[in-house]
Parts: structure tokens; sequence; C-alpha cells
């Protein structure tokens, strides 16, 4: 085996070259699939269906209807839990419900803090009581209780002759 | 051999991992064998499917490996018989490791000024003078030289004996360095 290491060495130098021509970039990331599917296709004597591309990427599913396929009380099982799941979801999106129907109002009135604007009715005659303001959005100002306050005080005004002096006149 | 067994019986995900398994090393023989990628492409799932199909006759006498290796060989032989003097290079692009691979830098430094020109054009002709190696010899070459197997497991895939498999090497050499004289020292 002198002739190997001794007469060859370029050639093997050379030969070396041929180890680092690669296939494109993700080859053979695809190639078994590719393999798979060209037996299933053959079992079945037709073309590679979409359906046979989904089945393969999703293996687990597979497993899972495999499983279900062989196993009568497992397909049971599985149903009643599904069944269970969907039964439970109706009831507690149900009771969900109900609860945002009725607790959400009051717990954001009783959180929101009320401001109140106290101005005497001394310095603005139309504002004889006080105006709860509420700094929010979903609870505006009474409007109507304003407009009531504002039109009382008009019928209250009284009308008083004016007396008009300028220098220099008799 | 649990994955065989598992295959043997039509487990599709089992065979999956096999193939996965043994990918590379076909593919790559089949290509160096082929120089053309499509058809190494083709011929190795094409040497997968047979195998899977053909798993209920393999006995275990060898290692599944061999088996399939075999497999491959013997349908890319049957595939250049066909294809002779009809086949058309389409080489693989060299890896980046090639540029620094101390081997190939200290042949092409004093032959080529600018390298990457010089790889390509190293990469042709030797692919060139594989394909005028008969298949035996350009096999033999391929699974020693180029994929490092020993002479035994060469014999096995070849289903010869290893001093065949040494001769055959010996001869491949000497033809593939007339070939090559000018670009070897």
């Amino acid at each position: 085996m002198s002739e190997d290491t001794e007469n060859f060495e370029q050639l093997r130098r050379l030969l070396a070259l041929k180890r680092h021509e690669q296939p494109p970039p993700g080859y053979f990331n695809d190639f078994s699939r590719q393999v798979v599917l060209r037996i299933r296709a053959g079992e079945r004597g037709g073309e590679v269906t979409i359906l046979d591309q989904f089945s393969w990427e999703a293996p687990w599913l597979q497993r899972i209807w495999a499983a279900l396929e062989t196993k009568p009380i497992l397909a049971g099982a599985f149903g009643l839990v599904l069944c269970s799941l969907l039964i439970a979801g109706v009831v507690f999106a149900d009771k969900a419900d109900v609860a945002s129907g009725t607790a959400a109002p009051s717990l954001e009135t009783a959180s929101l803090p009320i401001v109140q604007a106290s101005i005497g009715a001394a310095d603005q005659p139309f504002l004889a009581r006080p105006v709860s303001l509420e700094p929010s959005s979903t609870g505006p100002i009474d409007a109507a209780k304003t407009d009531e306050l504002l039109l009382n005080a008009f019928g209250k005004l009284r009308a008083e002759p004016a007396s008009l002096s300028f220098p220099g006149a008799r | 051999m649990e994955l065989v067994k598992r295959a043997r019986k039509g487990d599709l995900a089992a065979y999956d991992d096999l193939v996965r398994r043994y990918q590379e090393r076909i593919y790559a023989t089949v290509y160096h064998m082929t120089a053309n990628h499509e058809d190494a492409n083709d011929l190795a799932q094409e040497a997968f499917i047979k195998a899977f199909q053909a798993l209920k006759s393999f006995k275990g006498g060898s290692s599944f490996y061999t088996w399939v290796y075999r497999i491959a060989v013997n349908k890319t032989i049957n595939f250049l018989k066909q294809r002779r003097n009809k086949g058309q290079m389409s080489l693989d692009d060299l890896d980046f490791n090639a540029e620094h691979d101390p081997d190939l830098v200290a042949l092409i430094s004093d032959k080529t000024p600018r390298r990457e020109v010089g790889l390509a054009e190293l990469q042709e002709k030797l692919n060139a003078a594989m394909q005028k190696l008969s298949e035996p010899h350009r096999l033999a070459v391929t699974l020693h030289d180029v994929q490092g197997l020993s002479h035994e497991e060469i014999a096995k895939i070849m289903e010869c004996n290893v001093g065949t498999v040494r001769s055959r090497l010996f001869y491949a050499r000497q033809q593939l360095q007339a070939y090559l004289s000018d670009y070897l020292k």
C-alpha cells in the first residue's frame, strides 16, 4: 500500500476537491420527504396529491388519525373529551356575558373619583347648585340638569332704569 | 435495526428516519459517478424507493447501509450504461471551505494567479477525467478516495473481493494521473 501514500499523494490532494462539491443549500432538508411522497404515490398508483403532502408535513396528525382508526375506545374517549370541552366552553361563555353585563358598570363608577366643582351662587348666579363632573367619556355630564339651572337664572333677572350723566351737562 | 424492522412493516416515518441517515452518502456516491446533480437526485431517490419496496427481501445478512449502497450503485451503473456518451455534466458548486483547504491551496497557488478561477477549472478537469474511467474504476475511486470507505466495505458494496478493489483502485489512479498530469507536479 505504499503507492497509496507516495505515488498518488498529489492526486489524492486533487481528489479532495470532490468533497467540497455540495448540492444547493437546503437540498437535503426536503430529500426524504420527496422519497416518502413518491413511495406513497406509488402505493396508490398515482400522482402526489396535496392531501398527501399535507398529511406528511403534519406527521403528528397522521399518528393521531392512525391511533383513532385502530383503537375504538381511544376514539370514543377523544370524542368525549372534545364534547366536554365544547359544552364547557359554551357554559363559561354564557357566564362571562352575564357577569360583564352587571358587574362592569358598578365597578367603574365606584372606582372613578368624582370631581365636584363647588362654586358659590353669589359669584356665579347661573350656577345655583354645584355641578358634578365625572372625568369619564362613558359618564357624560347630565345636560338636562344644567339647562334647567340656566333657564331659571334667566327668569330671575330684573330690568332697571339706567342713569347716564356726562361731565359738563346740565 | 429497530428502524429497519418498523420500516419493513410499512412504517413510513421510520423509513423517513433511515433515508435522512444515509441520504447524503448515497447522493454523494451517485453524484460523483454521474457528475450531474439532476441525475444524482433522481437516481438517489429511486434507489431509496426501490430499497423500501424490496425491504421484505432484506434478510439482514449485511448492514442496511451496505444494502442500500448496493442498490444505488447498481441503479447508477445501469443508468450510465444507457446514458453512455450522452451525459452532460451539471456540477454542484464548491463550498466555501474549498478555498481554504490547505491541500488545494498548495496545489493551485503556483499554477493560477486567481484562486477562484483555478478551483473552478480544476473541478471541471477532474470531473471530466473521472468520467473517462470505466464505471467499476470510477466507483472504486469515489468510494475510497472521495468518500473514505475501507477496502472491505467497498468489496461488500461492489460484491467482489478486496484484492479486486485494490487492483481497480490502483489502475484508476494511474489513469487519473495520466489525464491530469498538467495539474499535478
